[in-house]
């Protein structure tokens, strides 16, 4: 017979639903968003990216915002623009 | 709101004895190397019972994670720790601070740059409690400061999920992050204390955390004034962290220094608008030595640029051994964009 319980110190993380727009059958004449998280280079990472998309893919233009750090989301501004002026954007992290 | 309950609402694993315990918090991945104290259904009662607060008391919510630390979370965890219940509002307050969106949870908790939670303890609860201000000020020997810093690092791992490989991508890592709180040694200092500084009243008891890389020690056993001093340090502090933009650092100045600084009248302030002023680095050096891209054009020799944005950003704390002529710094992670020093409010009930 069990002489003691001990309690768990962990926990779930909170569910929440995830869910994905349907990706664009081609990037033709779309325009491109970059959100750019303020790790050296990421801008000019992205930007040859974004060169990609126009070059090979046909997207139509690029715009890139910055955010506030890397560790937090794109913050409000550049979504409700984004929202307004970009077909897709790209993001990403990374050292 | 929902009303807050008094059952405690966590799994429970019977075992039969303490032993078995002990080995099934390593088994189950909730410890951070060390056995900790099982976290028995009185024992957690009684930290909960410390701070009167509910279990379900959502104390934080870590947004980036979504995760909700609630009192009986924190309070199994300060069990693990090894806390005594008393210890309890100042590891409430620690997770208030970490918690808060000016420390930023994400960046400084995951970062490859390996930052520990520097705890400065300030007001009467840390004479209370004997939070060490003293002799060998970051080593081991003092219950509070062992456990309390255990304690926040133990909720981080195991209610934020932040644990070393997944969440935690510290390279290196420091010792700092086993547990890492020093008092400020109030009864000894001549300067007016931090907390009382980041707008607190000198009754209030208050934690200040900071995300930190390890304390550098540094000598100066040959100078009889303040400003001989402070120019080892600045010569010494001048190159760390990232050299370009900290958001914060910690100048601790023990027993020895503290006297002689003090000798010549300097302050807290003084102490930060020197040390502020000449720990600039010319932004050829930066350049001559890796740091900053490009190549050195004709400016870049006079060019100055500061270790932090302005003199307030230096944090100076008296503590440390009465006997010694060390002192130290500690780099706080980042940038200011990122995270910044935070002062919660201790709600000390006996005060």
């Amino acid at each position: 017979m069990a002489r003691l319980e001990i309690l768990d110190p962990t926990v779930e993380a909170r569910k929440q639903p995830l869910t994905y727009v349907a990706r664009p059958d081609s990037l033709q004449g779309k325009r491109i968003g970059l959100v750019e998280n303020t790790k050296f280079n990421s801008d000019r990472l992205l930007l040859k990216i974004g060169e990609i998309l126009k070059q090979d893919y046909g997207a139509a233009e690029t715009r890139m915002w910055r955010k506030h750090n890397a560790g937090v989301p794109a913050h409000k501004e550049i979504l409700d623009e984004a929202r307004g002026t970009v077909d897709v954007v790209v993001a990403g992290i990374g050292d | 709101m929902p009303p807050m309950t008094t059952e405690l609402a966590s799994k429970r694993f019977a075992v039969d004895d303490l032993t078995q315990a002990m080995d099934l918090c390593f088994e189950k991945g909730w410890t951070d190397g060390l056995p900790v104290v099982p976290p028995t259904e009185a024992r957690v009662q009684a930290m909960l019972d410390a701070v009167a607060l509910a279990p379900d008391k959502e104390i934080a919510f870590i947004t980036n994670r979504q995760v909700g630390v609630t009192a009986e979370k924190v309070a199994i965890n300060a069990v693990m720790a090894g806390c005594k219940p008393e210890y309890m509002p100042v590891v409430v307050a620690a997770v208030e601070g970490i918690a808060d969106p000016r420390w930023g949870y994400h960046g400084p908790a995951t970062s490859t740059g390996g930052a520990g939670v520097l705890m400065i303890i300030n007001g009467p609860i840390g004479r209370r409690l004997d939070f060490n201000s003293g002799d060998n000020l970051f080593g081991p020997g003092w219950r509070a400061n062992a456990t309390v810093g255990r304690a926040l690092r133990l909720v981080m791992r195991n209610v934020i999920g932040t644990l070393p490989g997944q969440l935690d991508r510290g390279t290196l890592g420091h010792p700092g992050k086993y547990t890492y709180v020093i008092a400020e040694n109030e009864a000894e200092s001549p300067w007016i204390p931090l907390h009382v500084e980041r707008g607190l009243s000198k009754e209030d008891s208050a934690v200040t955390v900071m995300a930190a890389e390890g304390p550098h020690q540094f000598y100066n056993q040959l100078s009889s004034t303040a400003k001989g001093v402070l120019t080892t340090l600045c010569d010494d502090m001048r190159i760390s962290g990232n050299t370009t933009s900290q958001p914060n650092y910690v100048v601790v100045i023990a027993g020895e220094h503290m006297q002689v600084i003090a000798a010549d009248k300097w302050t807290k302030a003084d102490i930060r608008t020197f040390v502020f002023e000449h720990t600039q680095n010319s932004i050829a050096h930066l350049k001559r030595t890796e740091r900053m891209a490009g190549a050195i054009v004709a400016d870049d020799e006079a060019a100055r640029r500061p270790i932090v944005a302005a003199p307030e950003d230096i944090l100076v704390v008296a503590a440390g051994g009465r006997a010694g002529a060390f002192s130290a710094y500690i780099p706080g992670w980042a940038s200011r964009r990122t995270s910044e020093a935070v002062t919660k409010l201790i709600n000390d009930r006996r005060a």
